[in-house]
């Protein structure tokens, strides 16, 4: 089963993330499963529900901030098993929720790869939103955790250099798409599907997101894996794919995001790994060192 | 034909009715107090029955908890693995578990009585910041059982122990590295799962942690087992989504003759948006009884602060850690306040730290100014760190208070070490400080976070030690009897019944708590030690064996 890829959608209260992902559900291309974890407040848009019936469209409620966290996780379980099986997964975050928890989710789960974190920032008010008596907190965790950034309401901010300016200071790795009505189609935040040159990078880097793919000559070293991976800078966003390590019979899959990483048995699968990043990666052979150094020796 | 009159007779009812704070006869008929005073009373009405049962006891109006879980009566279904003592609603005592080998000699006990392999072992209470260092590790959960699941929770609700069926069927791994998976120097897991997403997993993968089941009327029924054995005879169940079977099983359990125990749940507002909230209270107000009281609602605006979840102002933790998590944006909840607000819906706001409390606090003033309410009572649950400044602003806006004097108790020290440090610590749970601005004031346990006993939060509020002895802000102390109004008309007036409950006065439900002494006149540290000897609910005795 091909992992189901999941868009975090997250963003402080009346950034447009309803909006975003009311627009990709209108131009939908595949099917779309979504959650929405918000307690009460769903305003997914009805009638585009009942216009895509192709699409499936799951509402929960349930914090994953809080003690209730569980039921996303059981949201995303049921999402993972739906017949016919859904092409992707939007969990639309709530308005104070930490959007890397609901990454983390999908981590956690199994049948899910993490695409972009995708932060809708409100160009604005996002100014004031930094300086606000109770909020500031709140919003700057959510951009730190920014893998991409939507800067929505552009047509209306006056002069949006200073959300910009804030932009650049809180996440400046993140690709920064402006718009206004939340009109981003769905490419634009996915992370890109390339051929797999071997051992190089993906001559299509200009791309926000370089990709670099990597053939794992032997199984894995457990505790060499885990320091390179460990050690890995903060350029580089993702490493997915098959692997084998020291002593299993069946491979294994891994994810990895954010420092964190999932290594679960996965049974036949031909490895190879995809490593994905910002322009500030490291560059093909300083990769290559990294990884072939985790291999058992020989 | 008029009903009869039963005449209880008392060593002394301590009634905090003002008019008559003391008496020795209590006349009663329809489950209601239809006079009190000395002797006279015994044919004041007519002819009556006479009940001197109680004529050795003291006898003051029946505990009101206003901060309560009636999913306590669910959590006896599994295992109790706590720290502290604790008494099941079959009455069985549990003394404690005071070491790791204890819990799991427990366990082990608790595992070997199951027989269907199949059923996870599910434990619930377990506290080791009092064991000194040593935590609970995977080896010692699979000393009990490799094949059954096993899953102890902690009592913060922020920590599971698992054993290694669990970490297996929930696919955790030692070569991953997820936030939440607890390691040992080795590297190898330690079968501590911290955190939402990775406890939340195992609580899926387990079937059933059993927390988050439905009510039902059994729950109920031992929940109002647990309370009628402290005094108790009216409870709030705060807060629960109230679901239809929820309604049902409610409206069953206190349609009983023999359930002596007055239920008042608050709708957890934010399971509905906030038009269907607002409708469904209205709704349910139409089957209140005598018994069941629907008609308030509950939100909760940030975490807890031994969780590191609550909202705090400068200087923030003690600790470092960094500032807590609203669990609503500020700006929807003035809106959701407002909505309640003009509805005629009191609202009970869970906010633990003190600038969760300055928000709410705002939030109500808000909605007040725009659209004034005289007698709203909106109520800040827990309201811990609250200090005299923001008092003076609830006090102004008509709110009211209910302090989780419990706490200065259970998690005093942890308070003062880690999350508050010294000084900021004394003002935890402020009781002496609300009540000398004038705010209302109730006093909870939050059972099952600690176990409900009204004469222990009493004792907490009037003595403020800590589990280790230590006292925490002395000049927060209360007197008994302020203590005493807090468990009883006091958390009545925060749940709109002080007309119904609360005290002994002409009128009001014949409710009563029957104690072996007075405890207004004990020494102040002996109060958690008096006995009750029965509950009246609604003029029936329901004695404790």
């Amino acid at each position: 089963m091909t992992p189901i890829p999941l868009t975090p959608v997250g963003g402080f209260l009346g950034a447009g993330k309803t909006t975003l992902v009311n627009h990709l559900l209108a131009t939908a291309d595949r099917r779309f499963g979504v959650l929405v974890n918000d307690f009460g407040a769903i305003a997914i848009d009805a009638a585009l529900i009942a216009a895509h019936d192709g699409g499936v469209v799951s509402l929960t409620n349930g914090c994953v901030c809080c003690e209730t966290g569980g039921d996303l996780g059981a949201g995303l379980a049921q999402l993972a098993t739906r017949d016919p099986p859904i092409d992707h997964a939007i969990v639309e975050a709530s308005g104070v929720g930490d959007p890397w928890r609901i990454a983390q989710l999908a981590l956690v789960e199994p049948g899910f790869s993490l695409d972009p974190i995708v932060v809708v920032a409100d160009a604005l008010n996002l100014e004031r939103q930094l300086a606000g008596r109770w909020v500031a907190d709140t919003v700057r965790g959510q951009l730190l955790a920014a893998e991409i950034v939507v800067l929505n309401k552009i047509d209306l901010a006056p002069d949006p250099a200073g959300a910009r300016a804030a932009l650049a200071s809180l996440c400046p790795m993140a690709p920064v798409v402006e718009t206004r009505n939340a009109a981003v189609a769905i490419g634009r935040l996915s992370f890109p599907v390339s051929p797999r040159p071997r051992f190089r990078a993906n001559p299509a880097s200009a791309h926000a997101f370089p990709v670099w793919h990597y053939l794992p000559a032997r199984p894995f070293d457990r505790a060499r894996l885990r320091a390179v991976l460990a050690a890995l800078p903060r350029s580089i966003l993702r490493v997915k794919g098959f692997c084998r390590l020291d002593g299993d019979p069946a491979a294994s899959l891994l994810q990895f995001a954010a420092g964190q990483w999932a290594l679960s048995p996965y049974g036949e699968a031909p490895p190879g790994l995809v490593v994905i990043g910002t322009p500030e990666m490291p560059a093909p052979p300083d990769l290559v060192a990294r990884f072939d150094f985790a291999l058992l020796e020989q | 034909m008029p009903s009869p009159i039963q005449v209880f007779v008392a060593r002394r009812f301590v009634t905090m009715n003002r008019s008559m704070p003391y008496a020795t006869h209590v006349a009663v008929r329809d489950g209601r107090v239809l006079g009190m005073g000395g002797p006279e009373i015994r044919d004041a009405f007519g002819p009556a029955g006479f009940d001197d049962r109680f004529a050795g006891d003291i006898v003051v109006p029946g505990f009101v908890e206003g901060h309560g879980h009636a999913a306590d009566g669910l959590m006896w279904r599994n295992t109790y693995a706590g720290y502290f003592p604790r008494t099941a609603p079959d009455g069985t005592r549990h003394a404690g578990f005071k070491s790791i080998a204890e819990v799991v000699a427990h366990l082990r006990r608790a595992e070997a009585a199951m027989t269907d392999l199949d059923r996870p072992l599910v434990a619930w209470g377990f506290d080791p910041i009092y064991f000194g260092g040593p935590r609970m590790t995977r080896a010692d959960l699979d000393a009990i059982s490799t094949r059954r699941l096993v899953v102890v929770a902690h009592v913060s609700g922020h920590i599971l122990n698992v054993n290694g069926a669990v970490l297996e069927r929930a696919g955790f791994s030692a070569d991953s590295n997820l936030d939440g998976l607890v390691r040992d120097e080795g590297g190898q897991l330690t079968g501590e799962l911290r955190g939402p997403a990775v406890m939340g997993r195992a609580n899926r993968v387990t079937g059933d942690a059993g927390l988050s089941r439905l009510l039902d009327v059994a729950a109920l029924r031992d929940f109002s087992r647990l309370t009628r054995r402290v005094g108790v005879t009216t409870s709030t169940d705060l807060a629960n989504p109230l679901p239809d079977e929820s309604v049902a099983a409610l409206r069953a359990a206190t349609a009983a003759e023999d359930f002596p125990l007055r239920l008042v749940p608050a709708l957890r507002a934010r399971e509905y948006s906030v038009p269907d909230g607002i409708a469904r209270v209205a709704a349910l107000r139409r089957h209140n009884t005598d018994k069941l009281h629907f008609g308030i609602a509950k939100l909760v605006v940030d975490g807890s602060i031994q969780g590191f979840s609550a909202r705090l102002r400068w200087p923030g933790y003690h600790n470092g850690a960094p500032n807590g998590l609203w669990y609503v944006a500020p700006a929807e909840l003035f809106g959701i306040v407002e909505a309640y607000h003009r509805a005629g819906i009191q609202l009970h706001i869970h906010t633990n730290g003190d600038e969760a409390s300055e928000l709410a606090t705002e939030a109500v003033a808000r909605a007040n100014d725009a659209f004034p309410r005289a007698g709203h009572r909106h109520t800040l649950q827990h309201c811990q760190m609250a200090d005299e400044a923001i008092f003076q602003r609830m006090r102004a806006a008509g709110m009211c208070v209910n302090l989780f004097a419990n706490h200065i108790y259970y998690w005093g020290e942890q308070h003062r070490a880690l999350t508050m440090g010294p000084s900021r610590a004394d003002r935890l749970d402020a009781c002496a400080t609300a009540l000398a601005v004038g705010v209302k004031l109730a006093i909870h346990s939050d059972t099952p976070v600690t176990p409900v006993d009204p004469l222990f939060t009493m004792w907490c509020a009037v003595n403020r030690i800590t589990a280790e002895g230590r006292v925490l802000g002395e000049h927060e102390r209360i007197t008994a009897v302020e203590a005493l109004r807090a468990v009883t008309l006091g958390a009545a007036y925060t749940v709109n019944l002080d007309h119904a409950v609360g005290s002994i006065d002409t009128g009001k439900f014949a409710d009563f708590a029957v104690l072996d002494r007075d405890p207004l006149e004990v020494p102040s540290m002996e109060i958690r030690d008096i006995q009750v000897r029965a509950i009246v609910s609604g003029g029936t005795v329901f004695a404790n064996a």
